[in-house]
């Protein structure tokens, strides 16, 4: 074999390795890629509960089109609104109802196991902003015959 | 006349007042659990919510559950991505699955009276906009004022038009998924 030869073919197999190599990279990356996290991501909106509340009851599909994302990571929102109950879910997780007088629904907001003791301070009636991803919109639900909350995970206090 | 009027006024705050009444018997759960448990040889996969809302009306037996899709929880990412996708439970279209159901065994269920009652439900599950019949099994329990309901069942995906042809979610995600309900009233 030639030189010549020897050498293209030399330099076709590290090609061939590093390329194997950057491949199975990227896909055991991608299998063990991490959630994201919610709390370090920029916030896409800054709004009111009864804004938000009002958005979706005026168009649900509007809201969803807005809010939602097809792959999950929907937007992250920091809510503003009255603390109207206090409650845990059966993961353990703190769940604050932000929700003004007078609105049909409000905004349920679950926490962490990371960011529960943040809830400890936080009394009823007061107002607060709480920053989460919005997983589902409010709606009137003729079944469950009421309204339902819009519902935000990953949530933290700001300060 | 006038003592007429305050008389019919007074008769229709009655009426508002006991059909609130009425109304407010109706149990609604906040705190609820819903489980997916996909087995397959290659992997198990489990993901849990717990964002979503229920109603039992003791009166007509009627069970309603609406799901948020998107507060499905898995341990990998990429999973609750495929799972949120277009061609799995394409979330953002339908974002939320409804459980609408009979109990058809009620005489048997007693929500003032502590004890544990196995219920039997009827009815439709609505996921991705597909409606199917189902028909389960699952307990109430009652104890002091808390009503709690349990109940775990199987789905067959392809009858809710979820279904793989090829990749890896052909093989290591199960055609027949166990989902577990918890709801504390």
């Amino acid at each position: 074999m030639n030189p010549k030869k020897k050498k293209i073919i030399k330099i076709a197999a590290i090609l061939i390795v590093v390329g194997l190599l950057t491949g199975g990279g990227v896909m055991l990356y991608l299998f063990n890629m991490p959630h994201r996290n919610v709390q370090e991501t920029s916030t896409d909106y800054s709004l009111s509960s009864t804004e938000l509340v009002v958005e979706y009851l005026k168009s649900s599909d509007a809201a969803d089109e807005k809010y939602l994302a097809e792959d999950g990571d929907s937007k992250v929102l920091e809510i503003t609104g009255t603390v109207k109950k206090i409650s845990e879910d059966f993961k353990g997780q703190k769940v604050i109802l932000l929700q003004n007088k007078s609105d049909e629904a409000g905004v349920r907001c679950a926490f962490t196991t990371d960011t529960n003791p943040h809830v400890t301070s936080v009394k009823m009636g007061e107002i607060h902003t709480i920053k989460g991803v919005i997983r589902s919109g409010v709606s009137f639900d003729p079944d469950l015959e009421l309204y339902e909350n819009a519902i935000l995970e990953k949530c933290d206090l700001i300060k | 006349m006038k003592k007429n009027s305050i008389l019919f006024s007074g008769l229709v705050v009655i009426f508002i007042f006991s059909t609130l009444a009425l109304q407010a018997e109706k149990l609604v759960s906040y705190k609820t659990h819903f489980k997916f448990y996909s087995h397959t040889s290659v992997e198990d996969i489990e993901a849990n919510n717990y964002a979503a809302v229920g109603t039992i009306d003791p009166e007509s037996g009627v069970v309603v559950f609406s799901v948020p899709m998107q507060g499905f929880e898995f341990e990998k990412a990429l999973m609750q991505k495929h799972f949120n996708s277009g061609n799995f439970l394409n979330t953002k279209k339908f974002p939320k699955a409804k459980l609408k159901a009979q109990i058809t065994n009620l005489n048997e269920i007693d929500f003032t009276k502590d004890g544990i009652y196995p219920a039997m439900v009827e009815g439709d599950l609505t996921i991705k906009g597909v409606s199917q019949k189902i028909k389960e099994k699952g307990t109430v329990t009652v104890k002091g004022n808390q009503v709690t309901v349990d109940s775990k069942f199987n789905l067959t995906l392809v009858d809710y038009g979820i279904s793989f042809v090829k990749g890896k979610p052909s093989t290591n995600v199960a055609k027949t998924v166990e989902v577990t309900v918890k709801a504390e009233y």
